[in-house]
């Protein structure tokens, strides 16, 4: 390797490495200062530790002040149901357009991917004076169905360019086998795309569990209100948190998908890809 | 496609005409029945809410009772009221400060720690953010860059100057730093879109430019770059969406103050519609943020569509 290059080398190091302490300096502080007493907080060492180990006492009070509880559970249900059924749903229509051959099959897709281009601002009012009437208001009903219908048409995407590629051979034999459309897409179209749903769960698993908006709109009560608008309560000044506390339940609040993201990074990048390209 | 329903109906043929003609109605049965869910879902609670949205915002309406038409008194308000220039203002800032900080830093690390030794672990400090949620982000930042936060005391202990300056609370400081928040949490998922792209890039194409003498800049300007540009297309318009819908971290974070300072369009449809009851007018607000997306996806796509053919010699690619 020649001087120049060696100097390039290192240059990129120490670039990435420089870039990269800047972008953990945010999680630097939010550690430093959970782990402080809440009681001793005074707005001033914020960049220094502690030496206290108040994380639990923080949660604790976290936990207390916004209800994190029943926010997790529902939460969970929301970001583990709705992504599921989306998940099924869109299949099914990927299915129905690309091996069953529905008439204006491309229509049909265009109809339920076209939606995708509306603001979520064009649906709230709508969505919060419909469900009002509806009784679906504050309901757990009816905010997995909102996450449904916002997650079926990235399934629905992924599940048609996935079908498209597979062969219809599988199709025709399962005919002969004397075996409706519905247990062939059951036993042998949707197994053989594990790995497609799985990536698209995770991407819309994330996805919903760091939903604030439709929460906030559709949903008031403590065990209703999705996990992260509890938190934007925590943090609202006239709640009266300190920061160690509601640093604690921001911290909290995020470990799910940060483990959810290291452990399956490969499937999300997959998920990323097969939904944009 | 008529040609492949053609070459179905033709295995099918073997079981007589009769039959054929009736599977195939059985199946167009079966896959209305499958195609239905996805439809209805859609059309419940994406399609009617949309369009009930666009006519709201022909109406005043408190959300109780019952909307009274109005024309385009919404619209007319919507042009007289101060706050639009601000809004609109803002809301340019947000869709080029994340096409150019996330999107142009997310490829600057991409290429850098691209088959560089080590590279999947130093990426991984900008790629973690991204699993974080925008009410996260608010709250961590809004710690930092708060009166009297982190980065007012850091500047502070090095006794350099604007450690009294409120980041937050001056216009258009506040939402520029914003900006840089949401750059911190989104620029893992252009790093993550630009590996792939980098790693789809043959290794022969790059053997090849180097034997021919190209590196660095070079080998980066004249056959990565090119290769990448389709990926480009497809990062660019997912930042360009991620701005216009900016409102998690602004509404957390200032509530779009102080005043009305740092509003954007998701922001003040939420305002005018929820906390000021003004139905009618936060449609119209929603129609006008709806108008702006088409305006700057037409725009983009239509520079997209334009020829950039003289990079292809390199050929490869996807």
């Amino acid at each position: 390797m020649s001087g120049g290059a060696r100097w390039g080398l290192y240059g990129r190091y120490l670039l990435v490495i420089v870039l990269g302490l800047v972008w953990l300096a945010p999680t630097y502080l939010v550690l430093v200062n959970a782990f402080r007493k809440s009681t001793e907080y005074t707005g001033t060492g914020l960049w220094k530790p502690s030496g206290d180990f108040a994380l639990f006492g923080n949660l604790a009070k976290a936990w207390d002040a916004a209800d994190l509880g029943s926010g997790i559970t529902s939460t969970l249900l929301y970001s583990v149901v709705a992504p599921a059924l989306a998940a099924i749903v869109g299949a099914l229509a990927g299915y129905a357009i690309t091996v069953l051959r529905l008439r204006h099959g491309f229509l049909w897709f265009i109809v339920i991917y076209g939606c995708t281009t509306f603001p979520g601002q064009m649906l709230l009012e709508p969505l919060f004076t419909g469900y009002a009437d509806t009784q679906l208001y504050d309901t757990r009903i009816g905010l997995i169905l909102v996450y449904v219908a916002v997650d079926v048409p990235l399934a629905a995407f992924v599940m048609r360019n996935f079908f498209m590629g597979a062969s219809r051979s599988v199709f025709e034999s399962g005919l002969v086998d004397g075996a409706n459309p519905f247990t062939i897409f059951w036993r042998i179209y949707l197994p053989m795309c594990r790995t497609a749903l799985a990536a698209i769960f995770v991407l819309e698993f994330t996805f919903v569990w760091n939903d604030f908006l439709f929460g906030l709109v559709l949903s008031q009560s403590t065990d209703v209100r999705p996990l992260m608008t509890s938190v934007a309560t925590l943090s609202n000044a006239y709640a009266g948190n300190t920061v160690p506390v509601i640093l604690t339940g921001g911290l909290f609040v995020s470990l799910p998908t940060i483990a959810l993201f290291i452990a399956t990074q490969k499937l999300f990048a997959r998920g990323l890809t097969l939904a944009q390209l | 496609m008529s040609q492949e329903v053609l070459t179905h109906d033709a295995d099918v043929a073997a079981a007589g005409p009769r039959v054929r003609g009736r599977t195939r109605l059985r199946h167009q049965w079966w896959s209305h029945g499958m195609v239905a869910p996805s439809v209805l879902l859609v059309a419940g609670l994406l399609y009617l809410p949309f369009l009930w949205s666009l006519y709201l915002s022909f109406t005043h309406y408190d959300g109780t009772g019952s909307p009274k038409w109005a024309g385009l008194a919404n619209y007319h308000a919507l042009w007289d009221d101060p706050v639009l220039t601000t809004t609109l203002r803002n809301t340019a800032y947000w869709v080029v400060g994340t096409l150019v900080l996330p999107v142009g830093l997310g490829l600057l690390i991409a290429v850098l720690t691209y088959q560089l030794k080590g590279g999947t672990w130093l990426r991984l400090p900008f790629l973690l953010p991204y699993a974080i949620s925008g009410t996260a982000t608010a709250v961590v930042w809004g710690f930092i860059l708060g009166d009297h936060g982190a980065i007012n005391s850091l500047l502070s202990a090095l006794h350099l100057p604007g450690g009294h300056v409120s980041l937050l609370q001056n216009a258009p400081l506040n939402t520029i730093v914003m900006v840089l928040a949401q750059t911190w949490q989104s620029i893992g998922v252009n790093i993550l879109l630009f590996v792939i792209g980098l790693q789809s890039i043959p290794r022969e194409t790059l053997e090849a430019a180097r034997v021919d003498g190209a590196t660095g800049w070079t080998l980066f300007r004249q056959v990565i770059w090119p290769l990448l540009r389709p990926l480009t297309a497809v990062v660019v318009g997912l930042a360009l969406v991620a701005g216009l819908k900016t409102f998690d971290l602004v509404w957390i974070m200032t509530q779009g103050g102080p005043g009305r300072s740092s509003e954007t369009l998701s922001v003040t449809m939420y305002r005018d519609a929820f906390v000021g009851n003004d139905y009618g007018y936060g449609a119209a607000v929603a129609v006008l943020l709806t108008v702006v997306g088409l305006l700057v996806s037409a725009l983009y796509l239509g520079r997209q569509a334009a020829p950039k053919r003289e990079f292809d010699v390199t050929g490869g690619g996807r």
